[in-house]
């Protein structure tokens, strides 16, 4: 996964706060967190840049995909084994008659569900990651044996 | 809710909707059951007799005549059939005067069988899921074969006296000789073998078992594991292929250790079954014959090596393949021997058997296409419905059809 | 270069088995072996590279793959038509072969990787 250093690396350094931040150090922080969007810093797109901004938006490809909550999922690594749906505290907390017990989700407000042999993430924002009171929770990453999901 | 026929597990929590005739979606399949599902559109065989596409009901009539007249005839496959169909199997061997095997017979017959004849205890996989709170992954990739077996009913769910999971209330190891998927995330509780060091192994943690000093590198892991594992109120054990293959013959070893731990508490074994109906073939077998694989009816019921499919496939004369791709499975040594032998062979898909039969008939896929029922690696008996139309008969119609002929 | 041939089951291959055998890509993931470093540099075999894995029973001809998880002396192979070609057609008096673990010789080829249609010719000649 991409460093916000590596990113700090592809902004122009300028420090012009034209995206709002105060340095650019800031922006590629925010902008890995989701907070902000390339385009937000318009120096980038000036022509000097190209070779920049087109290398930004290569890394920045797959956390693009990221849920809010900075999910990644590989469809192509994923086993559908349904490890992190019956493991994650918020869809037992959610479905105490399906995930809870190891069967597929009876309830629509789980996080995490197999579909088509590969886990979909439904709502980030019940995430344990999510939201003022977030913690550290890495239960699903923990057990999925092929690195199909992470977070950024 | 449709049931998948993908693996041993026989997942009943599927749900799948359906345009017409095509799945458009489904929940809770895992990759490899929802490869099954997709299998529907994919390379089906035809029916075809001697090179020759033709109709099902010419193939089935020349299937009966050409076992009317073999004098040797062995039966294969089953481990992808129903209950329904196996039972009619059973009869037309006995009817033939036939061998019939199944894939346990190269596989984890031995196990089977010492479940069956209660050798060993066994419990289902909802004892697993609500008390189960000590377990053996031996020679498995679960993840791989089985995908939703620690989910659904080993590892990850919560259970009637297991109410916090796997954080808190279970521990699992693993015995293994590959770092393989499920040795990622039991990283901790993961003991490394090498090839054909099971049995030394079973030595080892009985001499821990007996007080002794055991004779492996890494002393202080392993007397920690069995003090794991002697604390356990349930403990279960789950043999793979690489168990089965690698105690071949010896298969007393994992009884001795079975025995000593039931000796301090309750330890069960559930073989991991590949197949989705190879457990219910072998109950079928033995409930009629008293054996689970390797059975001949030329002369009443005999059993032995000689019957099994590894032995028949050079002596029969004619060779009824049912859901099984032998060609494919079979070292290459002994499948070109039976490539030798005239084949019959049902399945739903084109396979390396097909390409080699003098007859296939196409079957319906059952789970999807066909109903009827199953035993899960643990011996519950699933059933299920078709959940789509089929233009091809199921197993079960097929072997009714060539025991009307016969 | 000596190795165990150790054969397993890889839920991908799995999922091309059940769609369809004849593929290119079941093919594709049944048709490897998977070496430890240190045996693939002294086999002197790329990644990627064609090798002929030979045993007493047969040869095949496969594609190699480095693997993080390979001991040195021990290989990988899916178990499929391509590894069965290895294993012994002789058994002992269990009657069950022994699919799991096979002495074999890795060497660099030029040959093919035969497809599900070849190994099927050469089942019948
Ligand atoms: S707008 Fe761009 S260049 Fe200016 S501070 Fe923000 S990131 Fe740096
Ligand atoms: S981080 Fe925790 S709460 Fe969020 S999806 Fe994963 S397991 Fe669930
Ligand atoms: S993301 Fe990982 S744990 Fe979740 S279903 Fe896919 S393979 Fe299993
Ligand atoms: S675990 Fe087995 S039965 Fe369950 S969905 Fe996957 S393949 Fe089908």
């Amino acid at each position: 996964m991409v460093s916000a250093m590596e990113i700090y690396q592809l902004t122009p350094k300028l420090n012009c706060k034209k995206c709002g931040l105060p340095t650019c150090m800031a922006f590629a922080v925010a902008l890995l967190a989701r907070e902000k969007q390339i385009e937000d810093c318009t120096p980038l797109l000036e022509p000097k840049y190209e070779a920049k901004l087109k290398k930004l938006r290569e890394v920045m490809a797959p956390v693009a995909g990221a849920t809010e909550t900075g999910l990644i999922i590989h469809d192509e690594r994923c086993y559908g084994c349904g490890n992190c749906v019956v493991a994650c505290p918020v869809n037992v907390a959610n479905d105490p008659k399906g995930s809870a017990i190891g069967l597929g989700p009876k309830s629509d407000k789980v996080i995490l569900i197999v579909e088509d042999g590969v886990v979909k993430c439904l709502n980030p924002k019940e995430c344990r990651r999510f939201g003022p009171n977030r913690i550290l929770c890495n239960l699903c990453t923990a057990t999925c044996p092929s690195k199909a999901i992470e977070f950024v | 809710m449709a049931v998948c026929t993908g693996c041993s597990l026989l997942c009943d929590d599927i749900e799948v909707s359906i345009d017409g005739r095509s799945i458009t979606r489904t929940k809770n399949l895992c990759r490899k059951g929802f490869g099954r599902y997709r299998s529907l559109t994919s390379d089906r065989s035809v029916p075809r007799v001697d090179g020759r596409q033709t109709s099902i009901q010419e193939a089935i009539s020349r299937a009966a005549e050409m076992l009317r007249n073999a004098r040797r005839p062995m039966l294969f496959g089953w481990s992808c059939s129903t209950l329904e169909a196996q039972r009619k199997g059973i009869e037309l061997a006995r009817r033939a005067r036939a061998i019939i095997d199944d894939t346990s017979s190269i596989c984890q017959g031995e196990i089977v069988d010492m479940i069956i004849r209660r050798d060993i205890p066994s419990c289902t996989l909802d004892d697993v899921r609500n008390y189960g709170d000590t377990l053996i992954f031996w020679g498995c990739d679960p993840s791989s074969s089985h995908p939703r077996h620690m989910s659904r009913f080993s590892y990850y769910p919560r259970g009637e006296k297991l109410q916090r999971g796997h954080e808190e209330d279970r521990t699992a190891f693993l015995i293994d000789i590959r770092a393989s998927p499920t040795a990622k995330i039991l990283a901790g509780n993961f003991v490394q073998i090498p090839p054909g060091g099971d049995s030394d192994l079973i030595d080892a943690m009985l001499a821990v078992l007996d007080g002794k000093i055991p004779k492996v590198k890494d002393k202080k892991a392993l007397i920690s594991m069995m003090n794991t594992l002697k604390k356990a109120d349930m403990g279960v054990i789950f043999p793979g292929l690489g168990l089965a293959y690698s105690l071949k013959g010896r298969m007393d070893r994992l009884k001795a250790l079975v025995d000593r731990l039931n000796e301090t508490t309750r330890y069960n074994v559930i073989s991991m079954v590949g197949h989705y109906n190879m457990r219910g073939f072998n109950q079928l077998l033995f409930d009629e014959t008293g054996f689970i694989n390797r059975v001949s009816f030329a002369d009443g019921v005999n059993h032995g090596p000689m019957y099994s499919v590894v032995e028949a496939s050079k002596s029969c004369d004619l060779a009824m393949i049912v859901g099984s791709d032998p060609i494919s499975s079979l070292p290459a040594g002994i499948a070109k021997a039976l490539a030798r032998v005239p084949m019959i062979t049902l399945d739903p898909h084109r396979t390396l058997t097909t390409e080699l039969s003098r007859v296939v008939i196409p079957t319906a896929l059952s789970g999807i296409e066909a109903g009827g029922s199953a035993l899960r690696m643990d011996g519950v008996r699933i059933e299920f419905d078709a959940i789509v139309k089929s233009e091809y008969p199921s197993d079960e119609e097929v072997l009714s059809r060539i025991l009307e002929e016969i | 270069m000596r190795v165990t041939i150790v054969t397993f089951r890889d839920i991908f291959q799995s999922e091309a088995q059940e769609i369809d055998r004849f593929s290119e890509e079941y093919r594709k993931m049944s048709a490897v072996v998977f070496l430890d470093k240190s045996d693939a540099v002294k086999a002197g075999v790329k990644e990627g590279a064609n090798v002929l894995v030979e045993s007493d029973n047969g040869r095949v001809v496969v594609v190699a793959r480095i693997s993080e998880n390979a001991h040195p002396g021990l290989a990988f192979m899916p178990n499929s038509p391509w590894s069965n070609r290895l294993v012994p057609a002789k058994t002992d008096d269990t009657r069950i072969p022994s699919y799991k673990s096979i002495s074999a010789e890795i060497s660099a080829t030029e040959d093919k990787v035969p497809t599900v249609e070849d190994l099927l010719r050469e089942m019948v000649s």
